[in-house]
């Protein structure tokens, strides 16, 4: 027993030496002080990739189900927290930092709150009828994703739109000449906090105790008598609700919202969970890290090559280690 | 009189059905109507149209090998497409000049990348779940997009590249006047393009209807049992990957020579024709080959014609805002539609009628 602990141990400290040194490897082509500005814009872009991605990887490892609408509630989310800066535009531009958090956290609560029941409604509907079947589950949550960017398009209307930024996330501070926009270090914040969250939830509640169960042994969980149907519609809410919570995130941080934007970014999250692990919620936080900082310091480097860099990595995870880095019960 | 085996039992009824069946004269009827299509309705819209269903029934027909002979889900199909329309660009343009040996060699270039694309993405993704492969096909898809428009020395970039056809197929070519209409090069490209199809197409029912077709086939349906009879299930989906690959890189390649351009947004936008493809295959109908005609038929007229509904609309009912949004946001009318046709038909449009047939007769017997 102890003998595999240490290896496992062994296995985590090469991985974790590893990650160091390729954090650290950019440095040999970049200026110090830009190298910590791209580690933060790495790290914003790592969070708010994490917040799509680990819907993605719950909802997969819980339901074994690989939803392709998530990208189309992500957009959704970023539409709703879109509206409701319209609705509410003198605190949006009101130079009060209380009025600003208020506004963020009143679109947040929105667009959390429209997206989870959408995402209800989407799997009662559309998913439930499918289970099991994971080729139908794609077409079917790729016919969704058809239907609710189409209904974006119905509904704000087919262009770009900016997105107005509540005044204090403008602007960034400036530390010993690094320059730190102020709005990265929220999505950090963001981030930090609900990885947090759902780890308290999975590790202290009992909730959390039989979605681990779940992820495990389905069969086993719905043995011990738990409504297995009712714990998949939340569960998914809740994915949904991160994704919702990302799409305002990242369009606040893109500062455009478009009805397609779900979709580029849906990517990201794909190749996030397979290189951190489908089902695992760590591996999503580690891989959104990844694939955020390897994309700021590859643009910088190289910028044609930015958005080949994540598939290349996505290439060799897939090769040494096809389970992902993390990878859960299954 | 030696005893038959009943695999040659199908097949002794398969031939004799061939000439007796409703079926065998309905894709006979097909053939001779997109035959006729230039010489009936001469007009450019028309035979465009006719053309394009050909080409996308063939490609929907080479997606449905991989989804509903294998179980395989592939957002690349539409990259593949794109890889034989640029191929065939390259040689007969960007860096060589139209002639037949260009043409050739551009397809059997395409042909080379799409076998040798095609096997390392299956060694990449298949190892571990089916699933995997429409995730890294898609991420492979967004790549070659962005490659498209970023590498524009050789691409061409969002411009594209204009191609001319080598002689008896370029648009100038004129033979003369035969039953009353111009032989012209697009006349002679439409034959070209409509019998290549045609075999490929022959060539696709062989397959899926030969041994390794029927593996296939067991495979899908049950991968463990066919892991236990002892077929490598591993080798028998990459073969079947990189066949549907290679035929929808020909498929691109053709075209391209029809449209006559490529460029990053028509000939590799994955939502563009993979939505498309999708739409086609689960209306017509998954896991049948000929569902591809039915849905590109339907798809394509409807696409062609929906302007026209929407005038007829805006004349007959001025007052109705909410139809007239609806109609301008068709994709969503083809979404929900596309939804409805996967829980209450999943076997589309030809799989739903093939039951109701086979039903029909168990009922009457002869």
């Amino acid at each position: 027993m102890s003998h595999t602990k240490t290896r496992r141990w062994s296995t985590e400290l090469t991985i974790m030496a590893g990650a160091v040194i390729l954090l650290m490897l950019p440095l040999l082509g970049i200026p110090v002080k830009t190298y910590l500005t791209l580690t933060i814009a790495g790290l914003a872009m790592g969070m708010l990739l994490f917040l799509i991605a680990s819907g993605v990887s719950i909802i997969f490892g819980l339901m074994d189900v690989l939803n392709f609408a998530h990208g189309a509630l992500f957009a959704w989310g970023a539409y709703v927290g879109f509206s409701v800066f319209g609705w509410l535009r003198e605190w949006v531009e009101a130079d009060s930092v209380l009025q600003n958090f208020g506004v963020f956290l009143a679109a947040i609560l929105a667009a959390m709150a429209a997206v989870a029941v959408l995402g209800i409604i989407l799997e009662r509907v559309i998913v439930r009828r499918v289970y099991g079947n994971h080729l139908f589950q794609i077409l079917i949550t790729f016919g969704a994703t058809i239907v609710l960017v189409e209904l974006i398009r119905v509904f704000w209307g087919p262009n770009d739109e900016v997105m107005t930024v509540p005044l204090t996330f403008r602007g960034s501070w400036d530390i010993f000449d690094i320059i730190i926009a102020k709005y990265r270090i929220i999505c950090i914040f963001i981030g930090i906090v609900v990885y947090a969250v759902i780890q308290l939830i999975l590790k202290k509640t009992k909730l959390g105790i039989i979605v681990r169960a779940g992820v495990e042994n389905i069969e086993m969980v719905q043995a011990m008598g738990h409504n297995i149907f009712l714990l998949f519609t939340g569960v998914f809410a809740v994915g949904a609700g991160l994704a919702a919570l990302g799409g305002l995130s990242m369009s606040i941080f893109s500062l455009q919202v478009y009805p397609d934007m779900g979709s580029s970014y849906l990517l990201f999250a794909f190749i996030v969970v397979i290189i951190g692990g489908l089902g695992s919620v760590t591996g999503s936080l580690v891989g959104a890290l990844i694939v955020g900082l390897s994309y700021n310091y590859v643009a910088y480097l190289v910028p044609w090559a930015a958005a080949g860099v994540n598939i290349i990595i996505m290439i060799v995870i897939l090769l040494i280690r096809p389970t992902g880095l993390f990878a859960a019960g299954k | 009189m030696t005893e038959q085996t009943p695999v040659q039992i199908v097949r002794e009824q398969e031939k004799r059905r061939l000439f007796t069946s409703g079926s065998s004269f309905l894709k006979l009827g097909v053939l001779i109507l997109f035959l006729l299509v230039p010489f009936l309705l001469p007009s450019y819209k028309t035979v465009d149209l006719a053309i394009k269903i050909v080409i996308f029934a063939s490609l929907v027909a080479s997606f449905d090998i991989l989804l509903g002979y294998t179980g395989i889900l592939s957002f690349g199909h539409g990259m593949f497409f794109g890889i034989g329309a640029y191929c065939v660009a390259f040689l007969l343009e960007k860096y060589g000049s139209p002639t037949y040996l260009n043409l050739i060699l551009g397809l059997l270039l395409a042909a080379v990348v799409a076998v040798v694309l095609a096997l390392i993405i299956s060694f990449i993704s298949l190892r571990v779940k089916a699933i995997f492969f429409a995730m890294v096909t898609l991420a492979l898809a967004e790549l070659a997009i962005v490659l498209a428009n970023k590498l524009s020395h050789v691409t061409g970039g969002e411009d594209g590249i204009s191609i001319s056809m080598p002689g008896i197929f370029s648009v100038a070519f004129n033979m003369g006047e035969f039953m009353g209409i111009d032989i012209t090069g697009r006349v002679i490209t439409y034959y070209l393009i409509l019998f290549t199809c045609l075999a490929l197409f022959l060539m696709m029912l062989r397959f899926t209807h030969s041994p390794l077709g029927r593996v296939l086939q067991a495979i899908r349906d049950n991968e463990q049992r066919a892991v236990a009879l002892g077929y490598k299930t591993f080798i028998f989906q990459t073969i079947s990957i990189t066949f549907g690959c290679l035929l929808a890189t020909l498929i691109g390649g053709l075209y391209a020579m029809w449209v006559g351009y490529v460029n990053p947004e028509s000939s590799l936008e994955v939502m563009a024709i993979m939505l498309n493809v999708l739409l086609m295959v689960v209306i017509g109908g998954m896991g049948t080959l000929y569902g591809g005609i039915v849905g590109a038929a339907f798809l394509l007229i409807t696409q062609t014609f929906l302007p026209d509904l929407q005038h007829l609309a805006q004349n007959l009912l001025p007052g109705a805002t909410l139809l007239h949004n609806m109609l301008e946001r068709w994709l969503l009318l083809f979404g929900i539609l596309f939804i409805l046709v996967v829980i209450f038909f999943p076997k589309g449009v030809i799989g739903s009628v093939q039951d109701y047939v086979s039903r029909r007769k168990k009922i009457i017997p002869e």
